[in-house]
């Protein structure tokens, strides 16, 4: 078949798209390297902690610790951890060569987790305050670590898959 | 009303169809950003082709690049500008054309 001058048979361009699929499978596997072990931890850790803490924020009296305490623990934890972010991506990127993105897993997986955590945080930090049972906001932290370790072995398992 | 018909050959790009050139927008569309070394290493290519090539890209605005220090040294980065991936997905959809619709593996 002739296209803008050029003559390809259907074999090239079978061959050409078997050659872009190729390269975009090996892109898709450095874009799937997951974080080093240490900010795994530390993101593990920050979701674990966070709702505790915003329970102690919004909880009716203090709980603890008082309010304030509990807003300063909130804010430089934050800070903290965004920080760390900043230094974790820069390193990410300059180790894999790619951009950092936001779409490797599926929309099945993250479309949940950008829903279902920030309910989770307000629910049960909203339990608690009507309740006075902090088991809310360790069933909240335990699932939020949890679903923090089962990202971390989908990018893991993907990136192993993909490369 | 009448239904416009598209003919996925008219995306067929000349400039993208050159075999590196394919590969370094494949690689790119997938990456979103990517090291000019790391480009390199992937597609098995030296700097001076893989910068030929990128001049062409650029020409055509297909590419754009971000310059970039690490560890004191000066780092390239490149992209598919908007009109790049358009036209990248063109040349796909012509290359699927061009192979017939009946081919699962694509």
């Amino acid at each position: 078949m002739e296209t803008h001058g050029v003559r390809l048979t259907p074999e090239q361009a079978r061959s050409a798209l078997a050659d872009t699929e190729h390269i975009r499978a090996s892109a898709a596997a450095l874009s799937a390297t997951p974080w080093p072990n240490w900010f795994f931890i530390t993101l593990t850790l920050y979701v674990a902690a966070l709702p505790v803490i915003y329970g102690g924020v919004m909880a009716d009296g203090d709980w603890l610790l008082p309010r304030p305490a509990w807003m300063t623990i909130m804010l430089t934890s934050t800070a903290v951890y965004l920080a760390l972010f900043a230094v974790a991506a820069k390193a990410w990127r300059n180790k894999t060569g790619v951009a950092l993105r936001l779409d490797v897993l599926p929309k099945r997986a993250t479309v949940p987790l950008m829903v279902g955590l920030p309910v989770l945080l307000v629910g049960a930090a909203f339990a608690f305050r009507v309740t006075g049972r902090p088991v809310w906001l360790i069933a909240a932290s335990l699932i939020s670590a949890a679903a923090s370790v089962g990202f971390h072995l989908a990018f893991v398992h993907l990136h192993r898959k993909t490369a | 009303m009448s239904a416009e018909f598209h003919d996925p050959l008219k995306g067929f790009d000349t400039t993208i169809h050159a075999p590196n050139r394919l590969r370094i927008c494949a690689l790119l569309d997938a990456a979103g950003e990517a090291e000019f070394g790391l480009v390199q290493k992937q597609l098995d290519l030296s700097a001076s082709a893989l910068s030929k090539h990128v001049t062409v890209l650029m020409d055509a605005g297909y590419v754009e690049q971000r310059k970039a220090v690490r560890d004191t040294r000066q780092r390239v980065w490149l992209r598919l500008t908007r009109r790049g991936r358009d036209a990248y997905q063109g040349h796909l959809a012509a290359l699927r054309a061009i192979v017939g619709p009946s081919d699962p593996a694509l």
